[in-house]
């Protein structure tokens, strides 16, 4: 075993994250396969293995210099994390545009079959294999961790974590505002572009609230409905959710619905991720970073 | 005396103009509200059949409304998960004082040919059958204009305000695939630059193009997805239903009552 001067491990650890504690560099880095099952193991709860929760790109052995994690692995946020350091993104969404979530197209749904190879999937593997990133999706077991880290990130995001239900997190009763002042400070705090779409009247008084980040049915709006003014959801089915909110305003009912959209009410509750990752993986560092909004409104 | 036009007949003459064979085996197809019995003074046809829609046909003197979309927020009207809900209780009671009878025309829409939905939608966003590059393909060759504009163009156009886009507003785009409701086309075909349609779930589906949109972005690909909202993109059909309607049901008036677009934006 070859000794090190101490001017070497002065060196050394100069170029090692000063979060992480010199003691902890010494030990060979995990592999990304290392970190899942120690996330499987404290997470708590019955491991849901049938769901979408696998390595979507990589090799599972790489062992790991950072992790990001993020609402949605687009190649903007996979730019950003090799730019941290991070070799490992764990996302809460699809890498490859579908649930399938395979790195080759399987053919479009509607209006004919694209051309093989897809430059935009070619483009994504690429720079994959190029800065050899690993993939793991932590979505279904993500959302059955307690707290919900969903509701809990979204209402610390909104700086609503002091105004939250002690029995539910996804309760929040607010100082009471307008629907409209609540939904344009929702655009400022989630650095919304254009995604913001509200059901109800503008000058609602709303005290109450509930989250519903992510996708939710039908039977999620019709259970929180009766308990709050106010839903703020991620994103529902336009034909249920949205009528139902349109049909309570219409029958005289005080209610309001805003949709946020999906990937961006997810966004805090993968930053609520990064944070429950430095307790579980201590001596690796972890990046959140946030999808922007995708979606922008026309003049 | 003349026999009163009953809601039945008007469901067997709907079927026997479709020009293809009825299918029984739809769950969407059917009466939602009332029965055959129920005698008609005017016929709705409607988006969604919401109770803003159901009030105003029925101030209009048109009892029988024909929605293309659910009544009792989710596809099956399935009664079982919604009856808890005192808004259920109040929408019927309305609808039982007011006489009112609801069929719902749906799958077999999209099965005549033209598409009225496509055909509305394409007519609402100006998008001229000459620049179809074949009937029916849904799939419009217009002159080069960039993504912003075209989608500024089709929000006036609707009278909307809360349309979404994603993709460059700059980038030059001329082949536009139109998709209605949920019938969303993939944005991911060659021969495509933009995907306007109502809606789609974002992500973790059978193609996400939202996010194949910011990649391609990322990568200098040219592509471009426009959500109109489910509401507005279907509802402009409803009208060229009521006109084909209206042909042979002589005996009473025919309309388009307008849901509108369900949402605002905040500034």
């Amino acid at each position: 075993m070859k000794s090190i001067s101490r001017r070497e491990f002065v060196a050394l650890t100069a170029a090692v994250p000063i979060a992480v504690p010199a003691i902890l560099q010494s030990r060979a880095a995990p592999t990304a396969q290392e970190i899942v099952d120690r996330i499987k193991q404290k997470v708590g709860g019955q491991w849901k293995a049938d769901g979408v929760d696998a390595f979507k790109a990589g090799d599972p052995m790489t062992p790991v210099k950072g992790i990001a994690t993020s609402a949605m692995a687009t190649l903007d946020v996979l730019k950003q994390a090799v730019k941290a350091g991070a070799n490992f993104v764990i996302t809460c969404e699809p890498t490859f545009y579908s649930r399938a979530d395979t790195p080759a197209p399987a053919g479009a749904r509607r209006g004919g079959t694209p051309a093989a190879p897809d430059a935009v999937f070619t483009a994504k593997n690429d720079f994959i294999k190029n800065n050899q990133i690993v993939v793991w999706r932590f979505s279904d077991n993500w959302r059955q961790h307690t707290p919900d880290p969903l509701s809990v990130g979204l209402a610390e995001a909104l700086g609503w974590a002091k105004y939250r239900a002690a029995d539910d997190p996804r309760r929040i009763t607010i100082p009471i505002a307008s629907l409209e002042s609540v939904a344009s400070d929702l655009k400022k705090k989630l650095n919304s572009r254009g995604g913001i779409r509200v059901v109800g009247d503008p000058g609602l008084n709303v005290v109450k609230i509930g989250l519903l980040p992510g996708t939710t049915p039908i039977q999620s709006a019709l259970s929180m409905f009766p308990l709050v003014d106010a839903i703020i959801a991620g994103e529902v089915r336009e034909w249920e959710s949205v009528e139902l909110a349109r049909d309570k305003v219409s029958a005289g009912e005080r209610k309001g619905l805003v949709l946020i959209g999906r990937v961006i009410s997810e966004n805090p509750g993968m930053d609520e991720c990064a944070k429950w990752l430095k307790n579980v993986v201590p001596e690796v560092r972890t990046t959140w970073i946030p999808v922007e909004d995708p979606y922008w409104r026309p003049a | 005396m003349m026999r009163a036009l009953t809601a039945g007949e008007v469901v067997s003459r709907i079927k026997s103009n479709l020009g293809f064979a009825w299918r029984d085996n739809t769950y969407r197809d059917t009466f939602k509200f009332g029965g055959p019995e129920t005698e008609v003074r005017g016929i709705a046809t409607a988006m969604f059949c919401n109770f803003d829609v159901v009030k105003r046909a029925s101030e209009a003197g048109l009892n029988m409304i024909i929605p293309h979309e659910d009544t009792y927020w989710n596809d099956r009207d399935d009664i079982s998960i919604v009856s808890s809900d005192p808004l259920y209780k109040t929408k019927v009671d309305f609808m039982k004082e007011h006489n009112i009878v609801i069929f719902r025309m749906h799958d077999h829409m999209h099965s005549q040919r033209p598409d009225f939905l496509y055909v509305g939608l394409a007519r609402a966003l100006g998008l001229d059958s000459k620049y179809e590059t074949e009937p029916q393909s849904h799939r419009f060759v217009i002159p080069e204009t960039t993504l912003g504009a075209l989608a500024s163009d089709f929000q006036k156009r609707l009278g909307a305000h809360a349309v979404r886009a994603i993709g460059d507003p700059k980038a030059k785009v001329r082949r536009v695939q139109v998709g209605v409701g949920y019938a969303t086309p993939a944005v991911n075909s060659p021969d495509v630059d933009v995907v306007v349609s109502g809606e789609l779930q974002e992500t973790d589906g059978g193609f996400d193009s939202p996010e194949y949109v910011l990649d391609a972005v990322s990568v200098g690909i040219t592509k471009g997805w426009i959500m109109l909202g489910h509401a507005i993109s279907e509802e402009q059909g409803m009208l060229e239903m009521a006109d084909w309607v209206k042909k042979f049901t002589p005996e009473v008036p025919v309309q388009l009552i307008r849901g509108g677009e369900p949402f605002w934006a905040p500034k």
